[in-house]
């Protein structure tokens, strides 16, 4: 009863992880199309599909985590996830005048690396039942070094630029007066999430090279 | 008796150990380390006998007020005792009047100064009586606050890291301030006349059963703050462990009730969830020490 369970699981993740590996290929794909045929400004409408889909999916993996079927914590899936559907639904979504900018272009290159790495990462392993070899392996903890401070720098940057449109749109603001006297200001809370990034940053950087010095010690001694 | 310090890597913290009377208590050997590291006063200390390594069990933390005798077993003139630092600490006293100066300085400022203009609203507003009212309840209860932190609370030997300071500011200051700013906004809707009577008046009779719990928890220690770990009991303590904290929790009802903010009620779930875990942790803690205490749940 219990391996069947467990072929179960493996077959579910594998199917998962390989979707959404896919997602992000043909994210990255469309997204080299666009810059080489028509410029930067054209990125966003041409992976926007593919990226909505996969980027969404990963809600999933917060569930995955919360009903144990795999075992990263959900304390850090979470706003890890929480931000990539802020900049992806909140941000780009949202302000159309904000796709056309050249950030776009890092962002979805540098998400779209990090994230073919690691859903073929997984992908294998549930498949195949191994850890690829020594190099995949590596790629998976050194592309971090140059991917995150892109990626980050582009996060910051495309809700820094967005700013003007947010305020003038006046979108998703909840104003007073009213009975439970609360508001809501989604300008001020973009000013706070970008506050958010000063410590959050270095902190999950930081997080990801300790993590990174005991995967590659560990190799050492194998 | 000479005493081996290590950290714990296993490194010999002090060259040489130090030497110490037979009849020495952990304090004298606190004092000691003190006069010889200097940096190192007696709270920044956590001493702990060895554990074998491999070995799951939490280490033993070495009790201020016994002798170093108790802790040999067989040889009686060395004892080796690991060390770690627990960085700067404050006392709770200080921590908890830093913590509470925040929420009464801070909302006031909301009520008084015309701090709305600098988010666009205009200068002239009508203050409605529960705003009124508002201010005397938050800042009586954090004046009540400061007045037992140093009048009434008997603090064990405990003190408190020094980044908590901030941590815990950071938590008082911030919802104080998100508190203040929507109770006493111009554009504030107040709660009918006998929804805030209700509310204020629950929560000033939480607030003087809250003051006689504390009173009833004084009383199970001594001045200096000995007195070691007891069971409360009478009044509320009756019902539940930490009546406490659940007559602080429902004072913060009453003040939401009367007052009607999201700001508020987010804070009063928070709070609730701090002292719910407080609280079963010290429930869990009481049953291990006294395992014959009863209780109703």
């Amino acid at each position: 009863m219990a391996s069947a369970l467990t072929v179960l699981r493996r077959l579910y993740l594998s199917i998962y992880n390989w979707l959404v590996f896919i997602g992000w290929f043909q994210v990255l794909f469309l997204a080299l199309k666009a810059l080489k045929e028509s410029g930067h400004e054209h990125v966003y409408n041409a992976v926007e599909k593919p990226l909505l889909l996969a980027q969404s999916a990963a809600v999933m993996e917060i569930l995955h985590g919360l009903i144990g079927l795999v075992r990263s914590p959900v304390s850090s899936t979470l706003p890890q996830i929480g931000s990539r559907l802020y900049l992806t639904w909140g941000i780009l979504w949202s302000f159309p005048e904000i796709r056309t900018h050249i950030l776009v272009t890092s962002l979805v290159i540098s998400w779209a690396i990090t994230e073919i790495i690691r859903y073929s990462f997984f992908g294998m392993k549930e498949a195949f039942g191994f850890a690829p070899s020594w190099h995949l392996w590596l790629s998976r903890y050194s592309t971090f070094l140059v991917l995150y401070p892109t990626g980050i720098s582009s996060e910051v940057g495309l809700i820094y630029f967005a700013l003007p449109y947010i305020k003038a749109s006046e979108k998703y603001c909840f104003r007073m007066p009213n009975k439970w006297n609360f508001s809501f200001d989604y300008f001020y809370a973009a000013i706070l999430a970008l506050g958010i990034y000063v410590p959050g940053s270095p902190h999950l950087y930081h997080y990801m090279l300790g993590q990174r010095k005991r995967a590659l010690s560990k190799s050492k001694k194998e | 008796m000479k005493v081996t310090l290590v950290s714990r890597s296993g490194r010999e913290f002090i060259k040489g150990g130090l030497e110490l009377n037979d009849s020495a208590t952990v304090a004298d050997l606190q004092e000691a380390i003190h006069k010889r590291t200097k940096k190192f006063y007696p709270s920044r200390q956590r001493l702990t006998l060895p554990v074998p390594s491999g070995s799951r069990e939490r280490p033993v933390i070495l009790n201020y007020k016994k002798s170093l005798k108790d802790y040999c077993d067989g040889n009686e003139n060395t004892l080796t005792i690991v060390f770690k630092d627990l960085g700067p600490q404050v006392s709770y006293r200080t921590l908890f009047f830093f913590e509470y100066l925040g929420p009464l300085i801070l909302y006031p400022v909301f009520y008084y100064f015309p701090v709305y203009k600098y988010f666009g609203y205009e200068e002239k507003r009508v203050i409605h009586p529960v705003q009124t009212y508002a201010l005397y309840y938050w800042c009586f209860h954090y004046f009540k606050r400061i007045m037992e932190t140093f009048f009434i609370h008997r603090f064990s030997h405990a003190t408190s890291p020094l980044s908590n300071v901030f941590r815990n500011c950071a938590y008082y200051w911030t919802f104080g301030s998100y508190i203040a700013y929507y109770v006493n906004h111009p554009l504030y809707t107040p709660v009918s006349d006998l929804q805030m009577k209700i509310g204020f008046g629950f929560g000033i009779v939480c607030q003087l059963a809250n003051f006689y719990c504390h009173i009833i928890l004084k009383n199970l220690r001594s001045p200096d703050g000995s007195g070691g770990y007891q069971i409360p009991r009478g009044f509320l303590f009756n019902i539940v462990t930490c009546a406490n904290y659940t007559t602080e929790i429902y004072q913060w009802l009453g003040f939401n009730i009367a007052t009607q903010t999201v700001a508020g009620y987010v804070f009063l779930v928070v709070a609730t969830s701090i002292m719910t875990n407080w609280a079963l942790a010290k429930h869990r803690r009481l049953k291990k020490v006294f395992f014959f205490y009863l209780s109703n749940y």
